[in-house]
């Protein structure tokens, strides 16, 4: 039974034509890592660092392409079935829960498989080079690789159980992959060398990340280390965390699988307005602006299709943004106090690096989420028919709709504003440079959203748009940071340079000087990219936008 | 309301015309040369097959689709050139919701008057007023995505009417509503008809088409097979009458059985039904000559109560068209030899 619902899944999954050029681009992609640094003539490094340096880059490229594709299968098996309602058929076979968790389980584990299974032949060829061990370097790559594969799997399974709506789950498991592959180094990094509970805990942390567990592995220790070496044995820790993650993360998922999922009793609209005074009070207290609120009429100044937009969003609408800019105002201005009450010995250099690393993140998490969607969730929804029907133009339509990706975006921006005023207040020389990040940054906004906006268009589904355009941002974002792993060898200063100059995250470092960053002139190169990119964009969102509105 | 009694608000002004309205999908031909006329106040009711064309002509009608050839217009607006005056004299509501994340009911309605330019307060005042029209005022504060079937209906409905349009077209109303609903949205549809909107609806419920509606029109495979009242497209169907003959004593049924073969045509078909005092005869003799049979009956001593046609059911008229190997030839003629209602 559970071989018919792994073959059912794999049949679904496989037998789409984007998968088969995803698959032949995945080939191309590592026979290119290895041919970059195969050997053009007949002399030998016996000391094997040619194979070596290919094999860090094709460790990183690997996890890399592993946590931008993966995460989408998981996170849509179960709440893609419950919507279309295949799920109540399957709960009321013999299947029983565990088999039914265990096929979709093992269905995207074959896919992950399938993708260590074609970087293999590269693999053997950074082997054949020499130098690389079978047992201590390729083995314990893979291993990092197929622990990384399950637990993101597994947990891509549970959100799924959750979400009510494809494209949150999608949302969701990428946030979540990204906060625990990424985020999970931060803490560590400024910690690390020190004693106390933060250090402590940033260790905790960094162990969850299979980056740092493929950095032991491939010997890039310094790459967050500040020249430290750490005796922990990551991978086994990286191992064992995620393992005990997997195994909870599954009894919950299975847990989740029976007639509790479709027990929820239809919305029947509470409205804070009819409630008591005392409730409305406490409400309006906890969510400084409750969503839950009658709404008024859209004025006629305002672009309905923004104020839509707004009321449309779960995540988006306007408590959970003041709460976001909350904390990023309080961190950025208590990092900014720490550091001039000499709690931390960072200098403003690193403080300015960790708002912008920190800037960075929310504005890769929330952008693909919120503009991914303005088109395919309308197409989706058959709104976009209606819309059609209206008197509103087609450039109205798309000025609404980015107005209301430009706002919160905005609010996000602004958050750290204040640490930045305290920045230049205690280092008036750093004034040029803070005016450049905040343009790096700004600049990155756009880009992010018109290139998300731009991608997520060509998609009708919307989880595929929000998939697509996280892989789109996310490979322009940290494809040529293995550029940058790679800096000393196999790639000189030129090629980094060239490569980060397409970064906004590496082109707002350099700016404020962050170790690692400072050695590289990537403003103004930087500014044309985005700038030539964020049009191209906006060509393409709008020549789509005529392209589905005008009559057939 | 029954098309045995014609509205008064219906007139003779012409709102929707369809001329050779033709569209062609490469070699595909979607729409074939549909020619029809609605009247102000009007109900009709588009019916045939899936694939048959209808959903292609309310889509040119609402400026979704542009046709190959031909024109369609609007109280005089042409669909194609002037699709922004269009959009606001046609009220559409397609056969899905097109439903919003997140969104009350009163909240959705008040985005689509905003999308429309309706003014703030105006848009207030008519929210109200359609949401009573539509008895959906109770659930203004439910999410539009929780809503059963039956209320996404209604608060569709509800969005289509917000800018008051003259012509309302309605893709599917009455599909996959209960029995309740159902009725409920039939007075619906009356309600607003009586109020002068003119309604293009399409349906598969036909029984629903056979109340409301003052035209009918049929399509397959893209052409327009029939179009009138369906007493009109039943006959052309049938070619025949079913003529019902309610005695007032059982023992009188074979003697009139017997005078009404004698009267008709030879070999006609003659049904005696003694339980119900009934004789029931088919026949293709003009009205006049129908005439001649119940004076005959009358004059032998037969007491007849009734004497009357039998409709013909607009789903049998439907499937003749639809299933031309049957035996009853589809006609591309629409019935009563024009397209104008």
């Amino acid at each position: 039974m559970l071989k018919a619902m792994v073959k059912r899944e794999l049949t679904t999954l496989m037998r789409r034509r984007r998968m088969m050029a995803l698959q032949c681009g995945l080939v191309a992609l590592f026979a290119v890592l290895v041919a970059i640094r195969w050997p053009t003539d007949a002399r030998m490094a016996l000391t094997g660092s040619r194979s070596q340096q290919v094999f860090q880059l094709f460790g990183y490229g690997l996890l890399a392409t592993l946590l931008l594709i993966m995460p989408v299968f998981p996170a849509t098996s179960i709440v893609r079935e419950k919507k279309q309602g295949t799920l109540a058929l399957l709960l009321n076979t013999p299947l029983g829960p565990w088999r039914i968790f265990f096929g979709k389980l093992t269905a995207v584990l074959a896919l992950s498989g399938i993708i260590l299974v074609m970087s293999l032949p590269a693999a053997s060829a950074c082997y054949a080079m020499g130098g690389l061990s079978l047992y201590d370097d390729i083995a314990k790559v893979y291993q990092v690789l197929i622990v990384a594969a399950l637990e993101y799997a597994v947990l891509g399974l549970l959100v799924s159980t959750y979400s009510n709506s494809i494209d949150s789950a999608v949302r969701l498991t990428y946030g979540l992959v990204l906060g625990l592959s990424v985020m999970t180094l931060g803490p560590h990094y400024f910690f690390q060398g020190t004693k106390g509970y933060l250090a402590e805990i940033g260790d905790v942390l960094y162990s969850l990340s299979p980056f740092a567990a493929m950095m032991s592995l491939t010997g890039v220790g310094d790459v967050g280390s500040k020249g430290l070496i750490t005796k922990t044995e990551l991978l086994g820790r990286f191992t064992v965390t995620s393992l005990i993650v997997s195994v909870i993360a599954s009894i919950w998922s299975v847990s989740r699988l029976n007639h509790t999922i479709f027990d929820q009793a239809r919305s029947q609209g509470t409205i804070s307005d009819d409630q008591t005074q005392s409730v409305r009070f406490f409400r309006r207290l906890f969510f400084l602006v409750d969503p839950q609120r009658r709404s008024s009429n859209i004025s006629s100044f305002a672009n309905p299709i923004t104020v839509k937009e707004f009321r449309c969003r779960r995540f988006g609408r306007l408590h959970w943004l003041l709460r976001l800019v909350a904390i990023c105002a309080v961190l950025s201005l208590g990092l900014t106090y720490a550091t001039t009450a000499g709690t931390f010995d960072w200098g403003v250099e690193t403080i300015g690096g960790i708002m912008v690393v920190m800037q960075v993140a929310l504005l890769a998490l929330i952008t693909p989420s919120l503009s991914a969607g303005l088109l395919s969730s309308e197409r989706e929804s058959r709104g976009w028919q209606l819309l059609q029907t209206t008197p509103m133009s087609i450039t109205r339509i798309v000025w609404g709709k980015l107005l209301s990706v430009i706002l919160p975006l905005m609010l996000i921006l602004c958050a750290t504003l204040p640490g930045y005023v305290v920045m230049v207040y205690i280092e008036p020389g750093m004034k040029l440079q803070v005016e450049r990040v905040i343009i790096c940054l700004a600049a990155m906004a756009v880009f992010a959203m018109l290139l998300s906006a731009a991608v997520g268009s060509l998609f009708k589904r919307t989880a595929a748009a929000t998939a697509a355009a996280y892989g789109a941002l996310l490979s322009i974002c940290a494809l040529p940071l293995l550029v940058w792993l790679g800096r000393d060898a196999p790639f000189g200063h030129k090629t980094v340079e060239a490569a980060l100059s397409v970064n906004p995250i590496a082109a707002a470092l350099s700016v404020i000087r962050m170790p690692g960053f400072q050695d590289y002139s990537l403003i103004p190169a930087n500014w044309w990219f985005l700038g030539i990119g964020s049009i191209t964009s906006l060509l393409i969102l709008l020549a789509q936008t005529y392209r589905i509105s005008r009559p057939q | 309301m029954t098309t045995d009694q014609p509205r008064k608000t219906a007139t003779d002004i012409p709102v929707v015309v369809l001329e050779h309205l033709t569209k062609q999908y490469g070699s595909f031909t979607a729409l074939n040369d549909l020619t029809l006329t609605l009247n102000a106040g009007q109900i009709l009711g588009l019916i045939g097959p899936n694939g048959a064309g209808k959903t292609t002509a309310i889509k040119i009608l609402v400026g979704l689709i542009r046709p190959t050839s031909g024109t369609a217009k609007i109280d005089g607006v042409d669909c194609v050139s002037d699709s922004a005056r269009i959009k606001r004299l046609v009220g559409y509501m397609p056969d899905t919701f097109g439903s919003y994340d997140n969104m009350r009911v009163r909240e959705y309605l008040d985005f689509f008057g905003a999308t429309f330019g309706i003014a703030p307060r105006a848009r207030a005042k008519r929210i109200g007023e359609v949401m009573e029209t539509t008895g959906t005022e109770y659930m203004k504060d439910r999410f539009v995505e929780s809503l059963s079937h039956g209320m996404q209906q209604r608060v569709g409905l509800a969005r289509t009417l917000l800018h008051d349009p003259k012509v309302l077209i309605l893709d599917e109303p009455v599909n996959g509503l209960d029995p309740q609903a159902r009725i409920e949205m039939r007075d619906l549809l009356i309600q607003l008809a009586k109020r002068g909107k003119t309604l293009l609806v399409t349906s598969h419920i036909l029984p629903e088409l056979t109340r409301i509606c003052d035209r009918v029109a049929i399509m397959t495979h893209g052409k327009l097979r029939a179009f009138g009242t369906v007493e009109e497209i039943g006959r052309q169907v049938s070619q025949q009458r079913t003529i019902e003959s309610h005695l007032v004593s059982a023992d009188q049924v074979s003697i009139a059985a017997n005078i009404i073969r004698q009267a008709i045509e030879p070999g006609a078909d003659v049904v005696e039904a003694p339980a119900e005092a009934i004789v029931r005869f088919r026949t293709a003799r003009p009205e006049s000559e129908l005439g001649e049979v119940l004076a005959q009956l009358i004059q032998k001593g037969i007491r007849v109560t009734q004497f009357r046609e039998v409709q013909t059911d607009l789903e049998e008229a439907f499937m003749s068209f639809t299933r031309p190997q049957q035996g009853i030839v589809a006609t591309p003629v629409p019935a009563g030899g024009q397209t104008h209602a």
